[in-house]
């Protein structure tokens, strides 16, 4: 419906700019053509000849156009040359004024609008394969459709910033990404990006405003009842409102630096295997940081510090509150009202803390104070938080132990959710059972993918992910876990990877075991090597290595080898 | 060690080999082109062509088009032969060989193609 409406603007516009040139156009050569067709002219032996209506029109195309391939059919007469002059000086002037209009119709903003959101619109509905919507292009955006485009996940992406749709357009993702500047929260753009089509997976908000985005999701809301909403929000009356509509997944960067900060203290080796899953830089899978417990020092008691500071008091560590707005804080061990500097840094007692969050909403002032701590206390433990990305030099040579950068974490968080929502209920598993479960699955994986960085994917036992393995458990034979997993190439080999979980029946099977036997319909969470993944997809597309893999036997595959094996058989 | 891949090996190899040698030789000189050459050629071919089928898998489809694309150029050439057998005492005019040989060597290619997957697909499957 909104598709036919675009076009109907472009046309529209065309038409409305097109209207006058066309009908001069068509004036000038009516006139000419019948001048031309009603002048008497001589043929090579001086007989009155009259020129056809198609030789008349032949005439005045080449001549109004500027071409003149001469006098057809015969020699004109003065009479005719004189028609001529006329009909070349209405002609040539008739053409430039159309020309010039559709130059100024090419240059009309209204004009490229209609087109650029004709052509998105386009795009997108040529998609087949699965697509994210994503809404805001800015730090948190971007970040996303890179890991997206590493996943060969597609995204569509709205901004209202014709800047960031230029830079998305510059960008070399391994998979093509439609972009729209645009305002997401009308809904007739939601809909060109592709928000009703069957294969949408789901919308991610990302924009720097509580307000837009949960407008973008009411509306995402209503155009498609069932669609998948993951929305940035961090102020509680936005959240509440989201909560009210129901199946949102909502995205609070405080809260996930809270919770991030929270699982570096309690629990390190899942912190680590977490930042190594999301290929945070540095990290390595194994090499947990360790977050000391003592004297804290929090600067910066914002929506951030708030958070922070919560968690803190969770787990067992009242810290002291640097913010000059800071109002008086239960369960604080102090508050000192100042704008973090050495002074109030020795006052809050820096010499004996191990540990300092630099947490305000200022890259300068966050720089600042690790700068400060650095000259008295160096071998403190800095907490940092990065508002922009684009910070990220000086963030690198301040040499912080943990940086909390906003864009990156809901990147991170949102790209989690997108490869698979098993993702975080494995995480979330893994912390109630403890870190001995984790450093053991930990060493799991290292023993299979060794120093290489941890892909995460999804398999999905359906018919077009993983014809073989559902053909295979249409006949009733069994499929074990650790079958699919062997290595073809070297059957008692398995491929690098491990299964984190296995989604059956909105039931999740956690740490599921190589004796597992697949049911149609599993959805298996994998962690390994890229290679592996496109091993196994092979495998699991594939009947004779499947039947290869299971059996070790290469099975004849054409009917004359199946009958001799199927005779050898049967007389033994 | 697989049986099926062996003989399939041998037979299609076998097949590349004969076309090879109905072709070789001078392109146009009946003399150079040995009947029994083609037609032997064109019975391995159908043989491997056989061996294929019922094979479900993508290079499996491949190395059965690439036969079948053999065998239709060597028919066709055997097809030109028997009806212009006639046109001298000693058999096809310089013409007419001209064009069985052309056939025969498109088949040659074809049957190259189907040697190169099946190593390259032997040498993936690495096993």
């Amino acid at each position: 419906m909104a598709t036919v409406s675009d076009l109907d603007r472009v046309s529209m516009v065309i038409l409305r700019y097109m209207r006058s040139p066309v009908f001069v156009l068509i004036i000038v050569y009516a006139i000419g053509i019948t001048g031309m067709a009603l002048i008497p002219g001589q043929d090579a032996d001086g007989n009155v000849a009259y020129m056809s209506l198609f030789h008349a029109f032949y005439f005045f195309t080449f001549t109004a156009t500027t071409t003149g391939f001469g006098e057809i059919p015969h020699d004109f007469t003065d009479a005719q040359r004189l028609w001529a002059i006329l009909c070349i000086y209405m002609g040539v002037i008739a053409w430039l004024y159309a020309i010039g209009s559709i130059f100024r119709l090419m240059q009309n903003p209204h004009f490229l609008l209609a087109l650029n959101e004709h052509r998105f619109a386009r795009s997108v509905r040529q998609l087949r394969d699965p697509f994210f919507i994503i809404c805001g292009f800015g730090d948190t955006g971007s970040l996303l459709a890179r890991g997206l485009s590493d996943h060969w996940l597609r995204g569509v992406i709205i901004d209202t910033d014709p800047d960031r749709i230029k830079a998305l357009r510059l960008r070399d993702y391994r998979v093509s990404m439609p972009g729209l500047c645009a305002d997401p929260t009308v809904p007739r753009h939601l809909v060109d990006a592709g928000i009703r089509m069957p294969n949408c997976q789901g919308i991610v908000i990302l924009t720097s405003k509580d307000d837009i985005n949960t407008r973008i999701a009411v509306m995402a809301r209503l155009l498609n009842p069932g669609v998948r909403i993951l929305c940035r929000a961090s102020s509680p009356r936005h959240i509440h409102h989201l909560e009210s509509l129901g199946n949102i997944t909502i995205i609070n960067p405080f809260e996930i630096f809270a919770q991030l900060l929270s699982m570096a203290i309690q629990s390190p080796r899942l912190h680590n295997l977490n930042a190594s899953l999301v290929r945070a830089p540095g990290v390595r899978l194994g090499d947990p940081i360790e977050v000391p417990t003592g004297d804290w020092i929090i600067c910066g008691y914002g929506r951030m510090g708030r958070w922070l500071y919560r968690h803190f008091v969770d787990n067992g560590i009242s810290p002291v509150v640097i913010d000059p707005r800071a109002e008086d804080i239960e369960g604080a061990a102090r508050v000192i009202r100042a704008h973090a500097n050495p002074e109030s840094l020795r006052e809050a007692g820096l010499e004996h803390a191990v540990g300092v969050v630099a947490g305000t909403d200022d890259d300068h002032v966050n720089l600042g104070i690790l700068t400060s701590v650095a000259a008295i206390k160096p071998d403190v433990f800095t907490i940092v938080r990065q508002n922009r990305h684009e910070n990220q030099l000086a963030f690198d040579a301040v040499d912080a132990k943990l940086v909390l950068q906003s864009s990156l974490t809901i990147a991170r968080r949102v790209l989690k959710h997108l490869i698979s929502p098993q993702v975080q209920l494995f995480i979330e598993y893994l912390r109630e059972r403890g870190e001995d479960i984790c450093a053991q699955t930990v060493e799991r994986l290292r023993r299979n993918i060794g120093e290489q960085a941890p892909h995460l994917w999804h398999l999905r036992i359906e018919e077009n992910s993983a014809g073989a393995v559902c053909e295979r458990l249409a006949a009733d034979l069994p499929l074990r876990l650790g079958e699919i997993r062997r290595d073809p190439h070297q059957r008692d080999a398995s491929l690098p990877c491990i299964a984190f979980s296995i989604m059956r029946a909105d039931q999740l099977v956690m740490l599921p075991g190589d004796d597992l036997l697949l049911v149609e319909g599993d959805d298996i969470l994998f962690c390994g090597t890229e290679r592996s993944e496109t091993l196994l997809s092979a495998s699991a597309n594939n009947v004779y290595t499947l039947d290869y893999l299971v059996t070790g036997i290469d099975q004849p595959r054409g009917h004359v080898f199946r009958w001799l094996q199927q005779r050898a058989a049967s007389t033994g | 060690m697989n049986l099926e891949r062996v003989v399939f090996g041998f037979v299609i190899i076998l097949g590349l080999a004969f076309t090879f040698a109905f072709v070789i030789g001078d392109f146009d000189n009946p003399g150079h082109h040995d009947i029994w050459m083609l037609t032997i050629a064109i019975l391995i071919n159908l043989i491997a062509t056989g061996l294929k089928l019922g094979d479900r898998s993508q290079v499996g489809a491949l190395l059965l088009a690439s036969s079948l694309v053999a065998d239709v150029l060597l028919i066709a050439a055997r097809v030109v032969w028997i009806i212009r057998e006639q046109e001298t005492a000693l058999g096809p005019s310089v013409e007419t060989m001209a064009n069985i040989v052309s056939l025969a060597a498109g088949a040659l290619l074809a049957s190259i193609v189907t040697v190169v997957i099946l190593v390259g697909d032997t040498l993936i499957s690495r096993r």
